[in-house]
């Protein structure tokens, strides 16, 4: 963030918001009607603490920008109003905040769709019309309510890149997005970017550490997204699973008996129980997907444009069906997979507008691993880290619906030795291999307890006990001690 | 593992600064004449230490030079500490004044207790001039002891205290404990000058290796563990202190104790790791089992035993310290409620999976085509940088967590550090710090094994390698390779391999 504080400069920041120098109409590449569909959203949010999963969480709040793009449909980005309490909708020249809710939101590509209760005020505005991607080195004007200002605020910048790149606000995406010279700043999140009147993509993110540069969701995204709420839900990107290795090497190409053409890529993981699981194993060479050759660095030509053979499925919806060819053992073979969206794999990608899960027993607080608890506890812990990273890869989460962390041990005389157990993974509950976080709450509170309540950790230099009946008499002593107000979200 | 302050361990590294008026003023308070016989026997050691580089292995560092001191012994023997000599290339003597050098050798060094015993190359020169100092009887807490530091113009300084009292520290190797007196006095520093001997009665009763500016307190390794490693060295064959091979932890918590069923007046140390090749191992120590007392003396619920002269001591010194390798003694421990007495022949702690440290023996490494090997060790893991614990690379680091998961099979974890592009490794030059599972069909165990692997013909010409992540195998042409060798050999690299035999 940079501060300008030469007065010279914030005179002429000033000026256009008095008015009358800047009228919308003298720009020719962007008419009135299109600043009008632009509203601001202002949203409250309440932020679940996962140090204290039973608390209520933080209470905040922040403003964005959305636009009309249908009969009472705003879109804008997830982050702008994920965790929403209230989102309330202002329109250009009004004071009156309209009270709205999200109908969908897709985390993975950070963009959401609006309506109001009342449409009437809006019924008159323009749908704002989609174009398509920009040529590099044109122009575009980002419209929005960013900072610095209450007013409309449009910034004009060139579009100096096109970019398969990370979206921040999940943590685990990556898609195509446009790079442009125009600085977006906070605020500016979820509003239209135009050229010649027609959208082209929606403003979500820029840089910390480099001045000039937004980044904003370009329509093959966006398109993608409202196709895939068509049918009322959203489905989330699909993926095919499988990992692969170039092959470059004349060696590695003798031994799989390739010819040297510079074709075929070495598929060396395919994630247990996604789709290609028993189609594709480990040592096939991809030769061809839906009919597109794929080269020995796993790249594809699509009319020209080169292509990583992953953005062939990046197109594709849940259902959709993709063909291979590929070699097994000098074997040509054709396979047909029909692509479904991997729901274990977002445990790498930040929740939003969830309670998160937990169970307190006697002290000790149990969470399910997921990227937001990593994100707040910051584990050093080398087992726990090992499962966390080798958790799709290696297909553990076949047999752990959860690894289920000991996050905190509550303060008490049962519990006084047992602060050092805390981060670790829970691997047995009296003897029993703990899968789930239900399961290992169940195993709690069961009745007819053994003697003594044994829990064993990953990597732990000893087992956790607590004689069990003393276990059943400190638990609603610490809750009221510590003001733990429930003891569990097992959903 | 012992917790402990870490306290700076590079002497004498930081400088103070007084005004000259108050420095001397301070010196005249501290300063008490010396006695001759100390006197006579220090004098300065100089070493230029060089060691490895971790990720290129067939280069040295840029040397550096270390000054310390030394205490002469009978028989022109020089006591020194092991962080003097570690990675050394050069070694002399000097004496006081700085006027005359001998060229030194190393005789005996022990790492882990960091003692090092040096001796003359050749004609012993101003040492024949020079007093032997003896070894001071063991000291107690309370007692006095004079450190001796030499100034600039050949002058002896000894500063005096008194021990506080005597703890298990580790002053060079990270996690190896010695009895060390830990004594309060106020320091000069004079030159930078690492190890100071220390005296009691006009005999040596010591080594000083660090030293706490800020609470004036010195870290001095005993004249306990210098006898017994002089003792040790006297034959010409160097054995080291014998180590019991087992992992544990406290049994302060009473949850814990009642689940072991530990009565209340016993303490005991809660056994959770045996090594293989251990002497408790051999003994038929067993996991779970909770240690009581070695050697009729009990060990408490922290580790601690109550030493007859010196108080409480933490137990690893009942071993290593006070006993030889092949000795036998005694251990108790409880399994399943029920006392056993074990009798434990003593041995030197065995291979570890992961080297702790890689002195007196140059990184064992091998290059094959551009793909270059090295085992893992402790040593490359640090290389990382100073977040090595979490910035190194996860599945090198399991191992370090893990070991008894890698141990089979294994002497030694070989590990594809990294690939220098050739026409060999084409394709595979992002490739590094891989696990080698096996090389030709054969598991690797070690560096000698993976070179014998690599010294056969493969069936098609190509060398097959397989490792523990994607793409888990790769070819290696072996005419390709071989030509490659060449030209690196060619290109000036001194060696490919540097490779140790195991018998």
């Amino acid at each position: 963030m940079r501060f300008f504080l030469s007065p010279a400069l914030l005179v002429i920041l000033i000026l256009p918001s008095l008015g009358q120098f800047l009228d919308p109409a003298a720009a020719p590449a962007a008419p009135v009607t299109v600043y009008d569909s632009v509203v601001r959203i202002e949203v409250s949010t309440q932020t679940p603490d996962y140090r204290t999963p039973w608390n209520s969480g933080r209470f905040s709040g922040g403003i964005g920008t959305g636009f009309l793009i249908g009969q009472n449909r705003f879109l804008t980005n997830a982050h702008v109003v994920s965790d929403a309490r209230r989102v309330l909708i202002t329109k250009r020249g009004s004071s009156q905040k309209h009270p709205a809710r999200v109908i969908h939101i897709a985390h993975d590509c950070d963009l959401a769709l609006l309506e109001v209760e009342q449409f009437a005020p809006f019924s008159q505005l323009p749908h704002l019309e989609f174009g398509g991607m920009p040529k590099l080195e044109s122009e575009v004007s980002a419209i929005g309510y960013p900072v610095g200002g209450d007013r409309l605020s449009v910034t004009r910048g060139v579009v100096s890149r096109i970019d398969f790149r990370p979206y921040s606000h999940s943590r685990a995406d990556s898609h195509l997005v446009i790079q442009i010279d125009a600085a977006i700043n906070p605020g500016n999140s979820g509003g239209p970017v135009v050229q010649d009147g027609k959208v082209m993509g929606v403003a979500f993110q820029g840089l910390t550490q480099a001045d000039n540069t937004g980044y904003i969701i370009p329509m093959p995204v966006v398109g993608r997204f409202l196709k895939d709420v068509e049918d009322g839900e959203y489905d989330h990107y699909v993926d095919i699973g499988v990992s692969t290795f170039p092959l470059f090497n004349p060696a590695m190409r003798k031994a799989y008996q390739l010819e040297a053409d510079g074709k075929g890529v070495l598929v060396t993981r395919v994630v247990p129980e996604s789709q290609c699981d028993g189609v594709l194993e480990r040592g096939d060479i991809l030769l061809s997907i839906d009919g597109h050759e794929i080269d020995s660095a796993g790249n594809i030509n699509v009319g020209g444009e080169f292509l990583d053979m992953n953005e062939v499925v990046e197109r594709k919806f849940a259902g959709d069906g993709v063909a291979f060819t590929f070699l097994r053992t000098g074997e040509k073979k054709d396979a047909k997979v029909t692509l479904k969206a991997s729901e274990a794999s977002r445990i790498y990608a930040m929740k939003y507008g969830v309670t998160p899960r937990f169970s307190v027993y006697s002290g000790l607080v149990f969470q399910p691993l997921d990227f937001n608890l990593f994100a707040t506890y910051k584990f050093e812990n080398r087992n726990l880290r090992k499962l966390y990273d080798e958790y799709i890869a290696e297909g553990i989460f076949e047999k752990r619906k959860d690894i289920v962390v000991l996050t905190r041990v509550e303060s008490d005389q049962l519990t006084s030795h047992m602060s050092g157990f805390a981060g670790m993974v829970v691997e047995k509950v009296n003897d029993a291999e703990i899968v789930s976080l239900r399961q290992l709450h169940d195993i709690l509170h069961q009745k007819n307890a053994p003697e003594f309540l044994k829990i064993e950790f990953a990597g732990g230099s000893r087992p956790l006990v607590i004689p069990s009946a003393d276990a059943a008499k400190a638990h609603p002593r610490i809750m009221a001690q510590v003001g733990i107000s429930r003891e569990a979200q097992l959903d | 593992m012992k917790p402990n302050s870490t306290k700076h361990t590079l002497f004498f590294l930081m400088k103070l600064h007084f005004l000259p008026a108050f420095a001397l003023t301070f010196l005249t308070v501290l300063s008490i004449p010396v006695s001759a016989e100390i006197e006579d026997s220090v004098l300065r050691v100089n070493s230029t230490l060089q060691g490895y580089s971790p990720s290129q292995p067939w280069e040295k560092t840029s040397p550096r030079k270390l000054r310390g001191l030394g205490a002469l012994l009978s028989g022109n023997r020089v006591l020194t500490t092991a962080q003097m000599v570690a990675d050394q290339i050069y070694l002399e003597f000097e004496s006081a004044d700085s006027t005359q050098s001998v060229p030194a050798k190393v005789i005996a060094v022990d790492y882990d207790a960091n003692l090092a015993l040096l001796a003359p190359i050749g004609e012993s020169g101003f040492l024949s001039k020079m007093k032997p100092a003896e070894v001071s009887p063991p000291s107690k807490p309370g007692d006095s002891v004079d450190i001796v530091q030499l100034e600039d113009n050949g002058s002896s300084q000894t500063t005096s205290g008194s021990i506080r009292s005597l703890e298990l520290l580790s002053t060079f190797i990270s996690g190896r404990y010695f009895l060390c007196y830990e004594v309060k006095a106020s320091m000069q520093t004079e030159g930078n000058s690492f190890t100071l001997p220390a005296y009691r009665d006009g005999k040596l009763c010591g080594l000083l290796s660090s030293y706490s500016s800020k609470d004036q307190i010195c870290d001095i390794l005993s004249s306990d563990i210098i006898s017994a490693f002089l003792k040790d060295a006297e034959d010409g064959e160097y054995q080291g202190f014998p180590s019991m091979g087992v992992g544990f932890t406290t049994t302060e918590d009473p949850n814990f104790r009642k689940w072991l069923q530990i009565p209340a007046d016993q303490g005991g140390l809660y056994i959770n790791r045996v090594l293989p090749t251990s002497s408790a191992n051999a003994a038929g120590v067993k996991k779970g089992d909770v240690l009581l007392s070695i050697g009729g003396h009990p060990i408490d619920r922290k580790g601690y035993f109550q030493h007859p002269d010196y108080g409480p001591l933490y137990w690893t010194h009942l071993v290593k310290g006070s006993r030889k390798v092949g000795e036998n003694v005694e251990v108790e421990v409880l399994r399943e409620g029920k006392i056993k007495n074990l009798d434990l022949l003593l041995r030197k702690s065995g291979e570890r999976l992961l080297a702790s440290h890689l002195y007196g023996q140059a990184p064992p490494f091998l290059i094959k085509g551009g793909l270059v090997f090295q085992e893992l060790s402790l040593p490359y893991l640090k290389a990382f940088g100073k977040d090595w614990a979490t910035r190194a690379p996860m599945n090198l680091l399991d191992i370090l967590s893990n070991p008894e998961d890698f141990e089979e099979g294994r002497r030694r974890v070989v590990v594809l550090t990294r690939v220098i592009p050739t026409q060999a490794t084409i394709g595979y030059e992002r490739m590094s710090n891989q696990v080698v599972e096996s090389v030709n069909g054969q598991p690797v165990r070690g560096l000698p094994e993976l070179e014998n692997a690599l010294a056969q013909t493969p069936e098609n010409g190509l060398h097959e390698i397989e490792t523990d992540d994607i793409p888990y195998r790769i070819y290696l042409d072996q005419t390709l390779a071989e030509s490659v060798d060449q030209q690196f050999k060619a290109s000036g690299l001194p060696s490919l391999s540097r490779i140790y035999s195991v018998e």
